[in-house]
């Protein structure tokens, strides 16, 4: 079955680019150039499983339709750079994922990708294995191992790691990750997250200063690269 | 009348009338052994010295008092005011008129004393009010203490009204500072502000609206006025013209200082206007310029790709797809550095600091360094050093912003440096008793001549007016908007760029940031318990 995709841009050049690109991938795209064509679509025809979300909208803002959605349906948020604090903000509402224009197609298909696999995760089952270049995330086993060889994590460097794998190849503000982890009064402890992730890196990244899975989006927050990509 | 005043008239009468004793007490005891004519040598005297102290009327009424009880006491026949003979008659006459003329001579000598002492008060008030003047920063923190003044001088209550800035089209309440203890009705208000505009005094001996009972005076300064004053004359004395002429002077320096500070702000603000100007014609001309060139290569390209498309090789395509999606990139950096620029060249721009790792900034750059070049094979391999000094700090700073600096740095190393040897170096540094983060990007390329090592962080000081700038001929083009938002970015964090000449060649482009002390994390292990 193919995945139904709404598309909400109010520039024509970039929806036609994005809508041809999405279908050669086999998605069902319905665009909006709204806010008040992407209701109607929402309230009117079949419920998309993505929703691609342009901010800057003629009608409204965008963070408004993220509020309308219904649950389940994750969000990829497309920003443009000055809008930093909003970006932190739509995350932390419940977006699934952000973009900063300009971007790849190859990006965009890659956060799809991640975003679609972590869709309703509240209604099935979370996550609880993690695999990639070697390295083997075992939730339930409290287990990690790298190359066949087990590593010994702290508690907290432990539940910091889960919580990313819980959102692989997505990413997990900074406030999101100090609240699941350490505490709802920890958020403004950015400093933490430097230390553990810092951590992290040296016992399972090979060259921990230019670190290929555990991934750094500054300002934002961290994201574990997906398994099925390769980076 | 204050308490000195009064101490001091008393005092001066107790004078008089101790003198008056004291001489009297002499004529009784003198009576019978001297003659009359030397008795009356001695009342003179007497009158002389008590028109000292006493006001003229007062000396002139106790001299008349003398000289009758001299002639009741001493001139025979003694016990009667008849004068018996002419002599007598001239001697008491004489008596008299000495004592008026010395006591009318007194009194004018102390009311000159009195005024000069008053005009010399006056002018001290008047510089000292010049002085305060000239000290403050804003003139209009000094109305009060105008008012004051004037209050005191007159003793009588006096309101100030001051245009805030220029003279506005209509009375508005809102375009002037109104001081004064109890509100104005209309007519003063109209008053104040026909004053104000007319730059005229008015009011009793002003030879306008003469009927009026007060005094109304502008704040003059050389072009025009700046505000006025009303001052309440219910208790007017002989001595207003003058009083007027103290009271206009004060308002006067006032009106001065207002107009040298407006001038001043005026000047300020027109050179703010220039020099913001100049930076947006410097900006435009950078942008304009830098543009075109990777617009030329997208257009090409593209057009290309159109045109020939059949002609073509799949590798030749190729190459052109790449071209527009590496120059596309270039825009979109362009773009990201002008706006930044822009954005931190505005007043009380506000960073989103937050605690950072500079390996993290440092490893982000890498990331997107190689996303970038992913697409052109020849660069698929970045020749790009990295070395981190172990222990370093973290910085508060904005993450996004440094990623910016150090991929603009790496990109103009990249650009004229030559494609080996380019390395990134973080280290801390200190110099006396300021200690630094330094993040520097190096490389061994021709370096940069002396000459526009001092401008090569403004925007569109790219050496193109220097064309030993570049020995292989390549264009530097991009350089001029990236270094100068790199030094806009630096400054923003309380830091500065630098560039150094390396000794084995090359150069150094370097982010000095002040090194700050960093929170404690040792409780972080605690609050995941």
């Amino acid at each position: 079955m193919s995945m139904r995709v709404l598309l909400v841009e109010d520039d024509r050049e970039l929806r036609s680019i994005l809508c041809e690109s999405l279908r050669l991938e086999g998605y069902l795209v319905d665009t909006a150039a709204s806010m008040a064509e992407a209701q109607a679509l929402l309230k009117h025809s079949q419920t998309p499983d993505l929703v691609l979300l342009d901010l800057g909208l003629p009608d409204g803002d965008g963070e408004v339709l993220l509020q309308s959605l219904p649950a389940g349906t994750p969000a990829l948020v497309i920003s443009a750079r000055q809008q930093d604090g909003v970006k932190v903000r739509l995350l932390d509402a419940g977006a699934a994922d952000y973009l900063v224009k300009p971007f790849s197609i190859s990006e965009l298909l890659a956060r799809m990708r991640a975003a679609l696999r972590h869709r309703g995760v509240h209604l099935r089952p979370a996550l609880t294995r993690y695999q990639q270049n070697g390295l083997v995330i075992d939730l339930a086993a409290h287990q990690v191992s790298l190359h066949g060889e087990l590593k010994h994590l702290t508690p907290t460097e432990f539940k910091l790691l889960a919580r990313l794998v819980r959102n692989a190849g997505q990413v997990v503000t900074h406030s999101t990750l100090l609240a699941d982890v350490w505490g709802a009064e920890f958020t403004e402890h950015t400093h933490y997250l430097r230390l553990y992730m810092a951590q992290l890196r040296s016992k399972l990244e090979a060259v921990p200063a230019d670190p290929h899975l555990l991934l750094t989006e500054p300002g934002v927050g961290y994201r574990l690269l997906a398994e099925a990509e390769s980076g | 009348m204050n308490k000195d005043a009064r101490n001091y008239s008393l005092s001066a009468l107790a004078m008089a009338v101790l003198t008056w004793g004291c001489a009297w007490g002499l004529l009784l005891w003198l009576d019978g052994r001297v003659d009359l004519s030397s008795m009356a040598m001695l009342l003179a005297l007497a009158a002389t010295l008590t028109s000292l102290w006493l006001p003229m009327a007062l000396s002139m009424l106790g001299s008349l008092l003398a000289v009758l009880a001299f002639n009741w006491t001493f001139v025979p026949p003694r016990g009667s005011f008849i004068v018996d003979g002419q002599q007598h008659a001239l001697l008491l006459l004489a008596l008299l008129g000495l004592s008026c003329i010395t006591a009318v001579l007194m009194g004018r000598l102390r009311w000159q004393a009195a005024q000069a002492q008053d005009r010399a008060r006056q002018a001290e008030q008047l510089r000292d009010f010049s002085e305060r003047l000239r000290d403050a920063a804003r003139p209009h923190s000094l109305a009060s203490l105008l008012r004051d003044e004037l209050q005191q001088f007159l003793g009588a209550p006096v309101h100030l009204m001051i245009l805030k800035h220029g003279l506005p089209a209509q009375d508005l309440v809102s375009a002037v500072l109104l001081l004064g203890d109890e509100a104005v009705d209309a007519d003063q208000s109209t008053g104040l502000w026909l004053c104000l505009r007319n730059g005229q005094a008015f009011g009793p001996g002003t030879g306008r609206h003469e009927e009026l009972p007060a005094w109304y005076l502008p704040l003059r300064g050389r072009m025009a006025s700046h505000g006025a004053a009303l001052l309440d004359l219910t208790m007017p004395d002989s001595t207003s013209a003058a009083k007027r002429t103290h009271a206009q002077s004060l308002c006067d320096r006032m009106g001065l200082a207002l107009e040298r500070h407006a001038t001043e702000q005026a000047a300020l603000r027109a050179h703010d206007e220039a020099a913001g100007q100049a930076t947006r014609n410097a900006l435009l001309a950078a942008i304009s310029h830098d543009y075109r060139t990777p617009l030329a290569c997208i257009m090409s390209a593209a057009s290309s790709l159109q045109d020939q498309a059949a002609r073509l090789s799949p590798a030749q395509r190729e190459r052109l797809v790449a071209t527009i999606l590496d120059e596309a990139e270039a825009l979109s950096r362009m773009t990201d550095n002008s706006l930044q620029l822009a954005r931190l060249d505005a007043a009380g721009v506000v960073l989103r600091r937050d605690w950072e790792s500079v390996e993290e900034i440092v490893a982000s750059v890498l990331r997107r360094l190689r996303q970038r070049r992913a697409h052109l094979a020849a660069l698929a391999e970045l020749q790009l050093r990295v070395r981190l000094e172990p222990g370093l700090p973290l910085l508060n700073c904005d993450a996004l912003l440094l990623g910016q600096l150090l991929e603009n740095l790496v990109d103009n190393a990249f650009k004229y440096g030559g494609d080996i040897g380019v390395e990134i170096l973080v280290r801390c540094a200190s110099e006396g008793a300021a200690e630094f983060v330094v993040l520097a990007v190096r490389d061994r390329g021709p370096g940069v001549d002396s000459r526009s090592r001092e401008r090569i962080f403004e925007i569109f000081q790219r050496g193109v007016d220097s064309p030993e700038l570049r020995p292989d001929g390549r264009e530097r083009h991009g350089a001029g908007v990236g270094l100068a938002a790199c030094r806009a970015i630096a400054r923003a964090h309380g830091g500065e760029m630098r560039l150094r000449v390396r000794s084995h060649g090359g150069v150094s482009f370097e982010c000095w940031l002040p090194k700050l002390p960093a929170p404690q994390a040792d409780e972080a292990n605690g609050g995941a318990q």
